[in-house]
């Protein structure tokens, strides 16, 4: 055993003959108000867990939507701009028909 | 309590029911448990009474999850456990520990063991007990857990394991990862008393 064994158990043996003298039963209207509290929230807790899922899978979703622009930049906005002359073409279209 | 045995598995099943009554019993029941767990991992500048409040809270939230594959005093201290360690993960910082934070009884405490100058008195217990939150303070939550559990409830490996959730392994490391770090602690102490 090292020195520093020898030390940290002689504090630890000291530490533990410290009685807590603090009181160990629920306080005055604890339970009253855990309770009143908890009749508020759902008992049945199963959809937490998906929860928690669905807002990491929503946070992965959102980071891999933005690697797939950035790393497709160039597309993107060729398709936003044809998006855009079809849109102008459809608009000519419906002049022409009027 | 009083001296009537307390039933817990009838009491689970009314507070299943939502019934009030059995659920204020079922708190005041375990509230002994809890606040234990709760004074011994407690972290700074948080009430006790809040935490084993959010405690409570939770185990209503999760009941219906209880399947009785442990027994239910169990199930309640991991989620004790789990919740103090989430409260000590959310300080984040720990302050730098220096001599001149200690009380002089506390300093003096310190004093000894470090130089192995005399036997402690009884009377030195409550500051060593001050002391070592203090040094358990400036380690990780998970590592200050299982040196609480380890060196100061006396628990054995396969206990933590069974407390934490954690396997046996992981808790023989985190055990040696803190006292290494307490070690180092109690190196620089001593360099900075000596100088």
């Amino acid at each position: 055993m090292n020195q520093f064994d020898q030390q940290w158990r002689k504090l630890t043996s000291l530490a533990r003959q410290a009685e807590d003298a603090r009181g160990s039963s629920a306080p005055y209207g604890f339970s009253t108000r855990v309770v009143a509290h908890a009749a508020g929230m759902p008992l049945n807790s199963l959809s937490i867990p998906f929860e928690n899922f669905a807002f990491r899978g929503l946070l992965v979703a959102a980071v891999c939507g933005m690697a797939a622009i950035a790393f497709d930049y160039a597309t993107f906005v060729t398709s936003t701009q044809t998006d855009a002359y079809v849109a102008a073409d459809m608009v000519g279209d419906l002049l022409d028909l009027s | 309590m009083g001296d009537d045995p307390f039933d817990l598995v009838a009491c689970l099943e009314r507070v299943r029911q939502r019934d009030q009554k059995a659920s204020r019993q079922l708190v005041e029941h375990l509230y002994p448990l809890v606040i234990r767990i709760v004074r011994s991992h407690l972290p700074r500048r948080v009430a006790e009474e809040d935490l084993a409040q959010d405690i409570f809270l939770k185990m209503f939230t999760r009941i219906a999850q209880y399947q009785g594959n442990v027994p239910f005093p169990h199930w309640v201290s991991r989620i004790a456990v789990t919740t103090c360690i989430d409260q000590l993960r959310a300080q984040k910082r720990r302050p730098e520990f220096r001599w001149a934070d200690l009380s002089e009884n506390e300093a003096e405490v310190l004093d000894n063991v470090l130089t192995d100058s005399r036997d402690t008195t009884p009377g030195d217990a409550l500051a060593a007990r001050e002391l070592v939150h203090k040094l358990l303070d400036q380690l990780k939550p998970d590592d200050r857990l299982v040196i609480q559990l380890l060196d100061l409830e006396q628990r054995t490996i396969a206990e933590i394991s069974a407390q934490t959730g954690w396997n046996q392994t992981l808790v023989k490391v985190r055990a040696f990862r803190a006292r290494r770090k307490l070690q180092k602690l109690f190196q620089e102490l001593q360099t900075k008393e000596k100088s």
